[in-house]
């Protein structure tokens, strides 16, 4: 638990800063937030913003470390999840753990 | 219609119309057999179009099979494909004895109709990559046949004609740039004279969604139509540079109406999904303005691809209710010529077929508050409940919509409209997000959900039988959890409905009463299909777990759902014992 909140900690300022707009070569006036990334691709499966289970699952609080999490997004799970390496950029990968790690866990 | 003159009018009708229709079409895409007559009107023996003909019943005419028997039925045989990831989603065909179906990554089998032994398979070469890549994947619905090919879509976005005979490819089309759209194909393509129609997968995803018409003989592009601004007139229902990144798409197949040339296709609903501009959407938020030609029915010239007309179903569609889904059943009563097809929000939307004029609105299902009502006789929403940024709670239906994909069924001789309801509902939080201005790889999505029960009671679905033209309910049967796969009516009194937990049950179609049910082992979310061949009936289903709207059922319903294997699936087959 005591890792977790120094993770928390450390990401906070991470995530709500503005990274760079989904795509490989973005315009440099569009902007996003790991937040924003998250509720608009990841949402999709992992509800209420990855706090609870839906058709994924439920990502706050997970044990998980952040290379498994990393490779999961990028590389995904034959018919449960799909592959985002080519969409997101190694920063916004990493921008998106640190998003999962803030997450708080109500269920603990 | 629910009167025996009633059925009996529409029989004749029916019969008159296999007759008239077989004489005229000089360009009949029967190829192999009679599959011109037959994909008009429900054939005899065979099921040779998606929806089981252009009318789009899902219906079989025979009778051998029956309320009086059906306790007999028994598996015949069983295919298993290999590979089902998300389980086998597809509609089966079958023409003279031979049953064609596909399995996940648009695998093509074709089998004798009777003993499920192979004739041929074909696998085609996929992009591994880019299908890992893909979210809505890598199932695939259904194919099209006729002129002695048959055609089907994959994931990674080419059309490709194979033999009938021996299934040899005869051409491939790339038709969709997946590999940077990610979307491709994966429902059933539509056979139109010499044309093969086909729509993309849109929706949440940034693009303008289009409906190509194929050249059957050669593979040649003929007409592209794009869902999303895809005339001058609809350019102007999308803010800014909106539409270049609008969704839309034609991802399920849709019907012909041989007598005016027309056909008919339902589109996807616009990206991003939510919109934060709530009640402001005329003039602020993502994508200012109605959206044309997004969560539409829309009527295009087979020939050309030329719009003839279109209703949109829900303008600036907040709620990914789109009309992608459902049906077009098209009926004949007192002089009228109409179509029936449901929209995902719950409605019931009756046309004109003439001209798409909005002939009846009605409620299928019981937990709607997206809209305080639709206009029964314009189509008109009321009382819309747009989402600003910020919580709500229960909006109702759930993201998963009242009606899914699959297709309810229509009996000419009961006069009734057999179709799934879904009741739940969701809490979402709208965050604004920056708006994509390019079409790319990714979801627009645009809110955070959760799925959960209705007020005052909980998630579930219903079996309903009622007149389609003005939803006037004749009985009703409960589940705990919505069917997902398609309804299969027969000529023999029966409906059946392949159920979430692996059951297939068979219903009495007058009354509702359950007649016989059978185990399959795993949930079904495809197709179900009846046929003839060698003298004796058959039924067929598609088994097998996994979907998008199947992935909610382990945290909403828990088991069997959380342990239901999403991998696996078989097209079993029954007769009478």
């Amino acid at each position: 638990m005591q890792r977790l909140l120094v993770a928390v900690v450390i990401a906070l300022p991470v995530v709500t800063a503005p990274l760079p707009a989904r795509g490989q070569s973005p315009p440099a006036d569009q902007t996003e937030t790991a937040e924003q990334i998250f509720v608009n691709t990841c949402g999709f499966c992992h509800q209420a913003g990855g706090r609870v289970a839906g058709r994924g699952p439920k990502l706050a609080g997970t044990e998980r470390p952040d290379e498994y999490l990393i490779n999961r997004i990028r590389l995904g799970k034959e018919g449960a999840m799909p592959a985002f390496g080519r969409a997101f950029t190694e920063s916004q990968l990493r921008a998106l753990v640190e998003y999962i790690r803030s997450l708080k866990d109500d269920a603990r | 219609m629910t009167t025996k003159r009633g059925a009996l009018y529409l029989a004749a009708l029916a019969t008159l119309m296999v007759v008239a229709t077989a004489c005229s079409m000089s360009d009949s895409p029967g190829g192999m057999g009679t599959a011109g007559a037959a994909m008009t009107e429900p054939g005899g023996n065979d099921w040779t179009t998606y929806h089981g003909s252009y009318r789009s019943w899902h219906y079989s005419p025979l009778t051998e099979i029956n309320a009086d028997n059906v306790k007999r039925l028994k598996v015949a045989w069983v295919h298993h494909p290999g590979r089902s990831t998300r389980g086998l989603q597809s509609m089966p065909l079958v023409q003279d004895g031979v049953l064609y179906y596909t399995g996940s990554y648009s695998r093509v089998w074709a089998l004798d109709a009777a003993t499920g032994q192979p004739r041929w398979s074909y696998f085609p070469k996929l992009n591994d990559d880019l299908v890992a890549a893909q979210t809505h994947s890598p199932y695939t619905r259904g194919i099209a046949i006729g002129h002695g090919k048959v055609f089907v879509g994959t994931v990674d976005g080419r059309l490709i004609a194979l033999d009938q005979k021996t299934g040899q490819p005869a051409w491939d089309t790339k038709l969709v740039n997946s590999e940077k759209l990610t979307v491709g194909f994966t429902g059933a393509p539509l056979l139109v004279k010499d044309k093969v129609i086909i729509g993309a997968q849109g929706g949440e995803w940034p693009g303008r969604g289009p409906i190509f018409g194929v050249d059957a003989a050669s593979g040649k592009k003929v007409w592209e139509f794009l869902t999303v601004a895809g005339t001058e007139e609809a350019k102007k229902t999308w803010g800014g540079e909106s539409w270049k990144t609008g969704g839309g798409g034609g991802w399920m197949a849709g019907a012909y109406d041989a007598e005016t040339n027309t056909v008919w296709w339902g589109t996807g609903n616009p990206a991003p999904l939510y919109d934060w501009a709530g009640g402001d959407w005329k003039t602020s938020g993502p994508r200012p303005g109605d959206n044309l030609y997004t969560t539409s029915v829309i009527a295009l010239d087979p020939d050309t691809g030329t719009l003839k007309f279109y209703h949109q179903e829900l303008p600036h569609d907040a709620w990914d209710f789109d009309s992608a889904v459902g049906e077009f059943v098209m009926l004949d009563r007192e002089g009228k010529k109409l179509v029936v097809h449901p929209n995902k929000g719950g409605h019931v939307f009756v046309y004109d077929r003439a001209n798409g004029k909005v002939v009846n609105v009605w409620q299928l299902t019981k937990n709607i508050n997206f809209v305080k009502g639709i206009d029964p006789k314009t189509g008109a929403l009321i009382g819309r409940r747009d989402l600003p940024l910020g919580k709500h709670t229960n909006l109702c239906p759930a993201i998963a919509g009242g009606m899914s994909w699959n297709s309810g069924a229509y009996n000419p001789k009961t006069g009734l409209y057999y179709k799934i309801g879904q009741e739940w509902c969701m809490d979402l939080e709208v965050i604004k997000t920056t708006p994509v201005l390019e079409p790319q790889a990714q979801l627009d999505i645009g809110a955070n959900f959760t799925l959960r029960n209705p007020e005052g009671g909980k998630a579930h679905g219903h079996l309903s039988a009622r007149d389609p033209v003005t939803g006037d309910k004749k009985w009703e049967v409960t589940f705990p959890e919505p069917p997902l796969a398609s309804l299969l009516a027969t000529g023999g009194n029966l409906v059946f409905v392949p159920d979430p937990r692996g059951m297939l049950r068979a219903y009495d179609a007058n009354t509702g009463k359950e007649l016989w049910s059978h185990n399959n082992g795993i949930g079904h979310n495809g197709g179900i299909i009846s046929y003839a061949a060698k003298g004796k009936q058959y039924v067929a289903v598609a088994t097998g777990w996994g979907s998008l709207v199947g992935d909610e059922f382990g945290a909403l319903f828990g088991e069997p759902y959380k342990s239901m294997p999403k991998d696996v699936g078989a097209l079993v087959v029954f007769t009478l014992e």
